[in-house]
């Protein structure tokens, strides 16, 4: 029996976001693509589960960089432009912070967000506000340098802001603007997921996600998540690209330094002249290129030198009460003992008591998620994934529990209700769970951590030597845009865009 | 804006690309081949397994219960007690996989020599795999299975301490398994098991379960036969019954026969316990299509013309409208995955490419964006007309 073509020009391994998103732009420019997934069904993580009858976003907290439906941002754009037709729901605030002394509910809008800032810390006004405008400046910036990369003179005349600041961490970047500690601390929660502290972050990264989330607000399906990765692979399929679910892909096959297809777990070679893995770098160096000799010192050492990013411990509740009934009040509360970042990140290293959790109560974003008389609950924490690397077989359960009884037990003295009392569903997602689902290497979902060894501006600067074996692209939350589900959509085309680049070079040679 | 001078600040973007430069220079050339966290997701759900009968026995006039190991030997994968196996059979042509809950505790399958149990009673007459599987099964055959399946298991975060079971004859399984895990000091609840049978001699496990009471596990006979030298409970698991042996704060765990489900659904209204105290395992297989609310009566004689589509390759097979698309490729011999056979676990998640299929009410466990998309769970699916679907490759 015959399941493949002899001949494809691009096998996508991975029909998560990032993997649909290159499909997408492939078969938009009449490629013939192949995407190869593991699981049955699209999306990865940006997924969704039914327990007792009831659906359950899996992973999405909101998606960034969409924009109102008439001033669309990159992620938004690309979906309409691509046709991939979601209903999204506008999430009706940035966060609620809850630290020692402070309790505020912000919300997006440069000004909007100042002038709330204001009301906690009186007479920072004027400075975050200007902050946050320097934000958006080196956010437009970066936009622009994305599709037109100029020299670094013209860079200074044109994007002076973007180039004097890339050398310098969030941390050492918010000093100069001298803002008291309480409102440094305000413009922080949010971003621990990255992987740093502000000490070790690049403006850059902090500029970009601010100017995003804060100017513009953040969005989600209204039929979770699963939407929007099922909208994109029913779209990819209408465009022609064959999508097969179940194959996990067990070697990228090589030839004089050039990948050329790939062999599944259930022995299909299959040809084409791309390959776009969304599978790590750290994975295909050291257990899927075929034959091993075709990997180089230098990819080893490349993958050796990156710090993993952070992954995900939830805790998923269907509650058997309205939000309200609990003491729930917002969509999002950030809740920390501290918003010390650096603090945070190495409280992030174990295995708990955890002392930064984020919540999501979904209903607040999309009153009908649940049936009536129940809310949708998550608790969330960001661990390093080094913690959890210790975590055997055997004790992976009662450490599993022991921390979702933790973060629960916190969240139940805040709201002064007891949520275990309500529990209808309950589901816990560990690093081990993204592990089994995607495969991603050490259960990280956020690829490598954004630092100033690894910054993002010296990962465009030296993109092209890092392309160690030709023809083989990688997209995912390890590429260059790194973390986070709407960075993925732009890390697939940007694995799409070399592709048709080097498409056309040999075109051109011909 | 400045941060430590013009200079050194335009010079930001060369320092940060010298110091990844750097960082890539005086980094390890071992290869880090070991990931952690898959090899505990390995020892969990290692995937099917390739297993082998040690032991066949009989566990009541009726029922047999068969053991399994591994043929590599060694530990089986963790479960938690309550969860099922999927068993993969081949007869003639066929290729059909069932789900059965596991009816040895978790902690036995992790011993050296680690071994699962199921639990099988022969049907009345409508049960081919559970014939087969009475009448063919012995030591030494081997099957490929999948260990761990399903929600029915005790959550400590979620369910009282005290947990009511109420089972019905071969439904007894998922508890044997839960009253066996207490017993070995593995799991710590208390749990009272309601059990209905029709008769004595029809009581499945009856002496393995005896032998594990304790004040953790207590178990309750209920007769729905007449016999006159019974002394015990007597007549349907009713509400009365069940509050008898209810405290304040109990969780209930369901499993049985379908028509036990109905009944109990309203029994268990009559009690006023929270929804969240009540935990019906999946419905299995409707017995009877035809008999579902909306079901498209007219067709029901029909055997449709069903084109399966995996990658490239299309092949054409017949589907009777009573029997599930899941059933139609068995019969085919065409390789589907399935777990729960309800509808629940979605992994035999199909999508209809043309045609239409009645989905069975009971058992419609979709995402809202796969029901707008023609998705379906093919155990759950059952053809009105000539269609077209997609499978994976297996």
């Amino acid at each position: 029996m015959k399941f493949y073509k002899d001949h494809y020009d691009v096998i996508v391994i991975g029909g998560a976001l990032a993997g649909l998103s290159s499909a997408l732009m492939l078969a938009d420019k009449g490629k013939d693509v192949l995407v190869l997934e593991r699981h049955n069904l699209p999306g990865g993580i940006a997924s969704s589960f039914v327990r007792g009858g009831i659906e359950i976003e899996a992973a999405l907290h909101e998606m960034m960089s969409i924009g109102a439906k008439d001033n669309r941002l990159k992620v938004g754009k690309f979906f309409d432009d691509m046709g991939v037709d979601i209903e999204w729901l506008k999430v009706p605030e940035a966060y609620h912070a809850s630290f020692p002394g402070v309790e505020v509910t912000l919300h997006p809008g440069l000004e909007r967000f100042a002038k709330e800032v204001d009301g906690v810390v009186p007479g920072t006004y004027e400075k975050v506000l200007k902050l946050l405008n320097l934000c958006h400046t080196v956010f437009d910036s970066v936009n622009e340098l994305s599709i037109h990369p100029m020299s670094k003179a013209k860079m200074l005349v044109k994007h002076e802001a973007f180039v004097k600041t890339a050398g310098y961490s969030t941390q050492e970047v918010i000093d100069t603007f001298d803002l008291p500690k309480k409102a440094q601390e305000l413009l922080a929660p949010y971003w621990i997921y990255v992987g740093s502290g502000f000490s070790e972050l690049p403006f850059t990264i902090f500029a970009v996600l601010m100017a995003d989330y804060i100017g513009y607000g953040s969005y989600i399906p209204r039929k979770f998540s699963h939407e929007m990765s099922l909208k994109m692979a029913e779209r990819a399929e209408a465009m022609g690209v064959q999508i097969e679910y179940r194959q996990h892909v067990d070697k990228i096959l090589v030839r004089d330094g050039k990948a050329y297809g790939v062999r599944t777990a259930r022995g299909d070679e299959i040809y084409a002249d791309y390959v776009i893995s969304s599978s790590y770098p750290n994975k295909v160096y050291t257990s899927m290129i075929e034959p091993a000799s075709e990997v180089p010192q230098k990819a080893i050492k490349m993958v050796n030198a990156r710090r993993m990013s952070l992954t995900a411990f939830s805790v998923i509740m269907i509650l058997d009460q309205p939000a309200a009934a609990l003491n729930i009040n917002d969509y999002s509360i950030f809740r920390g003992e501290t918003m010390n970042t650096d603090i945070l990140y190495n409280n992030l290293a174990g295995l708990g008591p955890y002392r930064y959790l984020t919540c999501i109560c979904h209903n607040y974003g999309n009153p009908t998620c649940t049936p009536e008389g129940t809310c949708s609950f998550s608790v969330t924490v960001l661990p390093q994934v080094n913690g959890w690397k210790t975590v055997t077989a055997e004790e992976y359960d009662a450490v599993k529990h022991r921390v979702a009884k933790q973060v629960i037990d916190d969240m139940s003295d805040y709201f002064g209700a007891n949520l275990l009392d309500h529990v209808l569903e309950i589901v816990i997602e560990t690093p081990m769970t993204v592990s089994r689902y995607t495969n991603a290497w050490n259960g990280c979902i956020y690829g490598y951590a954004h630092t100033m060894e690894d910054h993002i501006v010296a990962r465009l600067q030296t993109a092209e030597e890092e392309s160690i074996i030709k023809h083989l692209e990688f997209s995912g939350a390890h590429a260059i845009s790194g973390d986070g589900m709407g960075p993925q959509v732009t890390n697939g085309r940007k694995a799409a865009k070399n592709v048709l680049d080097a498409m056309a070079a040999e075109e051109a040679r011909k | 804006m400045k941060v430590k001078g013009f200079l050194k600040d335009v010079t930001g973007a060369s320092r940060v690309t010298k110091a990844r430069l750097n960082a890539f220079e005086s980094a390890s050339a071992t290869p880090e081949t070991v990931d952690p966290i898959a090899e505990v997701v390995k020892q969990w759900h290692p995937g099917k397994l390739d297993l082998i009968v040690s032991e066949v026995r009989a566990v009541s006039k009726t029922a047999k219960t068969i053991r399994f190991e591994k043929v590599s030997g060694g530990k089986l994968p963790f479960f938690y007690a309550g969860q099922f196996i999927v068993l993969d059979f081949q007869i003639g042509e066929s290729i059909i996989s069932r789900p059965y809950s596991i009816s040895s505790a978790p902690y036995q399958a992790r011993l050296d020599k680690g071994f699962v149990e199921i639990t099988v009673r022969r049907s009345r007459g409508d049960g081919f795999i559970a014939d087969y599987i009475n009448d063919t099964v012995k030591v030494g055959d081997t099957f490929k299975g999948l260990i761990g399946c399903g929600q029915f298991y005790y959550e400590p975060l979620r369910d009282a301490k005290h947990v009511v079971a109420l089972a019905g004859g071969v439904g007894i399984t998922p508890f044997a398994s839960m009253a066996k895990e207490i017993a070995g000091g593995t799991l710590d609840m208390d749990l009272t098991i309601l059990y209905g049978s029709v008769s004595s001699d029809d009581i499945i496990m009856k002496e393995e379960l005896e032998a594990i009471r304790s004040d953790k596990v207590h178990i309750v006979h209920v007769l729905s036969g007449d016999e006159a030298d019974w002394q015990g409970e007597k007549g349907f698991l009713t509400a009365e019954l069940i509050k008898k042996y209810s405290a304040d704060d109990t969780t209930y765990f369901i499993c049985g026969p379908q028509a036990m489900y109905m009944f109990l659904r309203e029994e268990l209204k009559k009690l006023n316990a929270p929804l969240r105290r009540i935990r019906f395992e999946v419905f299995g297989q409707a017995k009877d299509i035809t008999t579902f609310a909306g079901y498209p009566a007219e067709v029901k004689d029909q055997t449709f013309k069903l084109t399966v589509r995996r990658g490239i390759h299309e092949d054409v097979i017949p589907a009777k409208a009573t029997e599930s698309l899941v059933v139609a490729l068995e019969r085919a011999g065409i390789r589907i995955d399935t777990g729960c056979r309800s509808g629940e676990c979605g992994f035999c998640r199909t999508k209809i490419l043309s045609g239409s299929v009645y989905v069975c009410p009971e058992n419609d466990g979709r995402r809202a964006a796969d029901k707008d998309f023609n998705y379906v769970h093919a155990c759950a699916a059952y053809p009105t007309s000539d269609l077209t679907i997609k499978i994976p490759i297996e």
